[in-house]
């Protein structure tokens, strides 16, 4: 089965500032895959690209092994821009029937309105709605023609955590359909708690590429502290120890597999006052986003 | 693509510029030029005269500001929406330009029923037939200049830009002072523009004379110029949506 979406070494430069430089990435289908990164990483470029809303200079972009935009064309693909679509002078009701209608085999119009948490706002002016409400009319148009995949840039940017948590049963219940879902967002906890599997972009190239629990081992942020007497350099060359730092009698291990580690240290009978810290995702997006490559700060 | 016409009708409808430059001015000032004697010669014709005008005058409204909406489309992302829907670009451009056509239709009719009914003007259904066919198909040329000016320009510019051309149009086009009151400069200048050609083929109609050749080729030529200028504007705003 072909991916829903693959980019292979694409570019895209606009003026002097390289946006996209020479990104590739696959997603499969069924998948929910967070892109993240911070403003300016090429998050929303890459995104036009794979709608097939511009061209790349170079690389090749695919949906569903086809052109993005006769994925577009043929329905398969849904999406939410990081703005805009709402109109003047329509009701919900008939916005949303006008989108299904463009589709071959829309979802119901009942069921996209229960799916969206609309169902009560079916009649309201979609110009007269609160941001929520309005975000979530948004994301019923990216869903209206039961999309194979639905692309979203930054969802929940500018809505409060009440409508931030709306928009995710909805997005959740989409999902349960078997359907791949690519959001990019800058929050970090929304890409650990949303997606099976995060993709960090930055600088308009992939930084780093897995589960969230892959990519704080990576960038080896967890650390194991504890108390030595004497000598400590041994620690350093512990199984998954890639940098220590010592204060006083107190080496705090930075670790890319702490497990390992622990066992180690068990087995050396180190184990005085031991503390292990997992990093959090955010810690991870710090160092993956430095203005440092991270190939450097690894090797 | 019936259903993004039928969208895009029913928000005109709901459109106050739409209701008030597109059908309620022309029959109010229909009324006013007509009935607080305005208008020279005799009653019957004046009647006629300016009823051809005013319906004229309402059309250039609805049609000019269909092509503002657009400006106002592309501002709210709207155009960007579409073109994520199954929709190619061309059944957009093509329903937009639809909307504009059937869009002005109400604005015709008003202007002819209030004639008819409270201004009793007579023509033969040959007649009715045929300044309503010309008042409708005419307003092609006026729906791509809005359209071009509504790709082209921003929301507020583009708004602007179709009211001052469509008033600006109107008067110079002899549709609220008949060209015949103009010094003869003015007069030169109004028989090469696309409005005065326009409202010429009724005027001809309503009084049973048969239509200039020469009108005719003027508003071709002014659909040529303003069809490839809205495509430019299209280009245009493709480039940056």
């Amino acid at each position: 089965m072909e991916n829903a979406v693959s980019l292979a070494n694409v570019t895209k430069t606009f003026g002097a500032t390289r946006a996209v430089d020479g990104l590739t990435l696959t997603i499969p289908r069924g998948r929910t895959v967070a892109l993240l990164g911070p403003n300016g990483a090429g998050k929303s470029t890459a995104i036009g690209m794979l709608l097939g809303l511009f061209p790349p200079d170079s690389g090749t972009v695919s949906l569903f092994g086809r052109d993005p935009e006769q994925a577009v064309r043929h329905g398969r693909v849904g999406a939410m821009p990081q703005e805009g679509g709402i109109i003047t002078r329509v009701t919900v009701r008939e916005l949303l029937s006008f989108v299904s209608r463009t589709y071959r085999e829309p979802l119901p119009l009942d069921r996209l309105l229960a799916l969206a948490q609309l169902t009560g706002l079916r009649d309201r002016r979609v110009d007269r709605l609160s941001g929520g409400q309005a975000q979530r009319v948004r994301f019923a148009m990216a869903i209206a023609g039961d999309p194979e995949l639905i692309v979203l840039d930054e969802p929940t940017a500018a809505l409060d955590v009440e409508a931030r948590r709306e928009l995710w049963a909805s997005m959740r219940g989409f999902a349960e359909r078997g359907r791949t879902i690519l959001f990019s967002t800058h929050y970090l906890e929304e890409a650990d708690e949303q997606a099976d599997r995060v993709i960090v972009i930055n600088r308009g190239r992939v930084a780093a590429d897995g589960t969230s629990a892959e990519i704080k081992r990576e960038v080896a942020l967890t650390t194991v502290s504890v108390t030595v007497g004497g000598e400590a350099a041994w620690l350093g060359r512990l199984p998954g120890v890639t940098r220590m730092e010592v204060a006083g009698d107190r080496a705090r291990l930075h670790s890319s597999d702490p497990d390992a580690t622990v066992m180690a240290l068990a087995r050396a009978g180190a184990v005085r006052d031991i503390e292990v810290t997992p990093a959090d995702l955010e810690d991870a997006f710090v160092a993956l986003t430095a203005t440092r490559p991270l190939a450097k700060e690894n090797a | 693509m019936w259903g993004y016409i039928r969208l895009e009708l029913i928000r005109s409808v709901r459109d106050g510029g739409y209701i008030v430059f597109g059908v309620v001015m022309p029959v109010v000032m229909y009324l006013l030029f007509t009935n607080l004697g305005l208008a020279q010669g005799d009653k019957h014709d004046a009647a006629i005269f300016t009823m051809v005008s005013m319906a004229a005058y309402g059309a250039l409204g609805s049609a000019f500001n269909n092509g503002s909406g657009i400006a106002e489309d592309r501002a709210a992302g709207w155009l960007r929406q579409l073109r994520l829907t199954p929709m190619t670009p061309a059944q957009v451009v093509a329903g937009k330009v639809a909307t504009g056509v059937l869009g002005v239709v109400p604005s015709i009719a008003a202007v002819l029923l209030t004639g008819a009914l409270v201004n009793h003007v007579t023509l033969t259904p040959g007649q009715w037939l045929e300044i309503i066919v010309l008042l409708w198909v005419g307003t092609v040329p006026f729906s791509l200049l809005g359209l071009g000016n509504g790709y082209r320009l921003t929301g507020q510019t583009a708004a602007m830009a179709n009211l001052a051309t469509m008033l600006g149009l109107s008067i110079l086009g002899g549709l609220w002072i008949p060209v015949t009151g103009f010094p003869g400069w003015l007069r030169a200048i109004s028989e090469w523009t696309p409005s005065n050609s326009y409202a010429a083929l009724s005027w001809h109609a309503a009084f049973g004379e048969a239509p200039a050749l020469r009108e005719i080729a003027i508003l071709a030529g002014w659909l040529v110029v303003f069809g490839l200028y809205a495509m430019y504007g299209y280009r245009r705003a493709g480039k940056t949506a």
